[in-house]
């Protein structure tokens, strides 16, 4: 199996890939939007957009301190403006309405969001709770499951490599938005910690799927041997020793490639539904698709070429430590 | 093959087949539940849209609770929802959602909001004005002794000595308002003639609570305060029972008819401030619905389309089996109902891609068994058996993941798990029974059969000779 055969270059490529992420994410930074910082949002559109210039001139006026006007078509084809700035009292946003309706014929405001900056602060703390306990749930909940198989690698590793893939899978799409953010002005908001945890729902399902077919190939393929052995305080306790018939990265290998197909063709559909949705979905999902979809890729890459490849890594690690030991 | 066994094969696939023809006909059935909810205006099951779709106004109310004992901030945060909701049900606008919602455990200080979504109302300055008209209304006692030491420290010093708050909070406010009235007082002795009051009635709990304070602090004053400014500061003669009160200030007849209005609407046990509003264009919401079930359409055809291709006959099955799912979660979203949003309806596009997973995985298992020889009845049989470990490890997760969301997340995040949790128990079952059913229910073949059902039951793009 070559995931398995050549897992140092696969292992390779992802940790070059994680750093390349993190290396991303560190020089771009994430661009926030006002779901997290605090801001208003206005978004105008026209019959015919007047100059930006003029609409700017006028906005200047205003005292709305530092502000981003952009131009944008709306969900009808419209042209018109997002103008970003801080929060904006009831006052304001009446001044800064009147200003944007004013500046050229059929002047109207599609939407406006104002949220306080405490609001947006508190938000970002729910989603990081969000993500760190869901990914607890599922270390404890894979640790718990493959419970049964914790020979050669103990059950706990099976989650905690779980979770290192997790890791890989929402660094690439975190620095997908970064990139977004940078070279689109796209901005994170709400929905972009939605496709993450979505992201993460994904992916452990994904590893799981190939880890259950780990587990079923381990338990066919090793000889359970019980002994008596009289413990230290003079009671009998039974000690069961497992044997396995083939190494252990042929049968992870094996289970690699019986799950392969299912990988692939999820990965697919998912995909299929998504580019739908980018493609005939409304504006204001399309960086959820993109988010999404980059997810879902890196996703598909970590269960086949991460999570296997590092459990082989692991056994063999553990068993070196062993004869070394001995 | 004896003829007795022959016809018991005969009736067994006699009933498997009439549970695939029940199983077809409910989903039609939940099809046209949906279909006929869904074309029909007075519809008794309308899908319910969030206001980023339907259009309308969201806005989100902080309310000051630092000086309410902890134990009591729930009671009065209902309080403050049931004005507020009679305060927006003026407007006339059709199903407005007052909540409260409370900032969970996460964050270190605990802040009470108010949401109030208006659908349909995009003139967001008038829904803030007419939530505003409400008034906070509290009754505080006076202190002489800090009263008057503030005063007289300003005054013989000149420095100003951080004085005490002389009002003393009695836990009296307009939470225990029963009505109001315009009154006129009437004359006494020829001096106040005619001065217009508002003349308050508490409920039991606030008569009680009334008597309680006034009969302790006969002597003292009681200082009456509206939307935080003091209105006047009567003293009290004796205890009051009955529960009466009288608002005096100096008002204009009309100043004192609105107060007595505003009153009656209900007074706010609360400070509020505006904390965030959020409005949506209700063409834009449009828009981006109709987008929305594009996305859904096209989605749905290239993922059945996929499983067809790929699975041939088993796919076909996967893709009534979507189809069934798409039938009851659109049922489940009007029945619950499930507010959506354009967030909720791409996180549904979504799982249309990934709801057909746990077919892929029977699929898999069940080539490997037909493969090596196994008849297509068995080989179905021994797919579901083999797949249902990693089914259901992967489904545990992620509905662990989706009640964790719901549980701690603010009302957005908890609509997305709320769909996220009903789309994976609901692929699930929709595999284990719908697919399992149809699968079943097949005529029978084996892969050395070279006849074209044989053909159907393989997998892949092409077909080998």
């Amino acid at each position: 199996m070559p995931f398995i055969q050549h897992r140092k270059i696969f292992l390779g490529i992802a940790v070059v890939v994680v750093l390349a992420a993190v290396g991303i994410i560190a020089a771009l930074g994430l661009p926030l939007g006002i779901d997290f910082t605090g801001g208003a949002l206005t978004e105008v559109a026209y019959e015919q957009l007047p100059e930006k210039a003029y609409v700017e001139t006028s906005l200047d006026t205003q005292g709305l301190g530092q502000y981003s006007l952009r131009e944008t078509k709306d969900e009808a084809g419209r042209d018109g403006f997002i103008l970003r700035t801080r929060d904006l009292t009831e006052e304001e946003r009446i001044r800064v309405s009147g200003v944007l309706t004013d500046a050229s014929t059929g002047g109207e405001i599609t939407r406006f969001t104002s949220i306080g900056p405490v609001i947006g602060e508190e938000l970002k703390d729910k989603a990081l709770w969000a993500i760190v306990g869901v990914s607890l749930i599922i270390i404890l909940y894979v640790a718990f499951a493959f419970a049964g198989v914790s020979y050669p690698v103990g059950s706990w590793m099976y989650g905690g490599i779980t979770i290192l893939a997790l890791l890989h899978d929402v660094l690439v799409p975190t620095a997908v938005m970064a990139l977004l953010g940078y070279f689109a002005g796209m901005e994170a908001d709400v929905l972009f910690v939605m496709a993450l945890l979505a992201v993460l729902g994904y992916s452990v399902n994904d590893t799981i799927v190939v880890f259950d077919r780990v587990r079923e190939n381990l338990m066919k393929h090793r000889h359970e041997k019980k002994t008596k052995v009289v413990g230290t305080d003079g009671l009998e306790r039974e000690e069961i020793t497992y044997k396995l018939q083939k190494p252990f990265a042929e049968i992870v290998g094996e289970a690699v490639s019986q799950t392969l197909m299912r990988s692939i063709n999820t990965s697919l559909t998912t995909l299929a539904a998504l580019s739908a949705l980018y493609f005939f979905g409304g504006e204001v999902t399309r960086t959820f698709t993109l988010v999404l979809i980059a997810g879902v890729l890196a996703g598909t890459y970590s269960s086949i070429c991460i999570a296997n490849p590092l459990l082989v890594f692991v056994a063999e690690r553990k068993a070196a430590k062993e004869t070394e030991a001995k | 093959m004896s003829k007795e066994k022959e016809k018991e094969g005969g009736s067994e696939t006699f009933i498997r087949r009439f549970h695939a023809f029940s199983v077809l006909v409910l989903i039609g059935v939940i099809g046209f539940f949906v279909y006929s909810n869904t074309v029909n205006e007075e519809a008794k099951y309308p899908f319910k849209l969030g206001l980023d779709l339907a259009g309308g106004s969201h806005l989100v109310y902080e309310a000051d609770v630092s000086k309410i004992a902890p134990e009591e901030v729930g009671d009065l945060m209902n309080v403050l929802r049931d004005v507020i909701e009679r305060r927006v049900n003026i407007f006339g606008v059709s199903e407005p959602i007052v909540q409260v919602e409370s900032s969970s455990f996460v964050s270190d200080e605990r802040v009470e909001r108010l949401v109030v979504e208006l659908p349909g109302v995009t003139d967001v300055s008038e829904a803030v004005k007419e939530i505003g008209k409400t008034p906070l209304l509290e009754f505080r006692l006076v202190d002489e002794i800090a009263l008057a030491n503030s005063y007289a420290t300003t005054t013989a010093t000149g420095t100003v000595p951080l004085p005490e708050d002389p009002f003393i909070d009695t836990g009296l406010t307009g939470r225990y308002l029963a009505s109001a009235a315009l009154e006129f007082a009437g004359g006494n002795g020829g001096q106040l003639s005619n001065e217009p009051i508002v003349s308050i009635v508490f409920n039991a709990e606030g008569a009680a609570l009334f008597e309680t304070i006034t009969r302790d602090h006969t002597g003292q004053s009681l200082a009456i305060f509206l939307d935080g400014e003091m209105i006047s500061s009567p003293r009290i003669n004796e205890a009051i029972v009955g529960g009466r009160a009288i608002i005096s200030g100096g008002f204009t007849p009309e100043e004192a008819r609105e107060l007595a209005k505003n009153l009656n609407f209900g007074a706010l046990p609360v400070p509020i401030e505006l904390a965030s509003t959020q409005t949506v264009g209700a063409s834009l919401g449009e828009e981006v619905l109709q987008k929305g079930m594009q996305a859904g359409v096209f989605g749905l055809s290239l993922v059945i389309l996929f499983m067809v291709l790929w699975y041939r006959l088993p796919g076909l099955v996967a893709g009534v089996s979507l189809l069934g799912y798409v039938a009851v979660m659109l049922a489940l979203f009007k029945l619950i109902p499930v507010t959506l949003t354009a967030a909720g309806l791409a996180g549904f596009v979504l799982s249309l891609g990934m709801a057909v997973d746990a077919n892929v995985l029977v699929f898999e298992r069940m080539k490997e068994e037909y493969r090596s020889g196994q008849k297509s009845n068995e080989a179905a049989r021994v797919g579901f058996a083999r797949a249902w470990s990693a089914i259901r490890d992967g489904n545990v997760t992620s509905i662990l993941s989706a009640i964790l969301l719901f549980w701690f997340g603010t009302s957005l995040v908890k609509g997305f798990a709320l769909v996220f949790g009903l789309g994976v128990v609901v692929s699930m079952l929709s595999a284990l029974l719908v697919t399992r059913t149809l699968l079943l229910a097949l005529p029978e073949s084996q892969i050395d059969k070279s006849t074209l059902l044989s053909k159907l039951y393989n997998s892949g793009l092409i077909v080998k000779k």
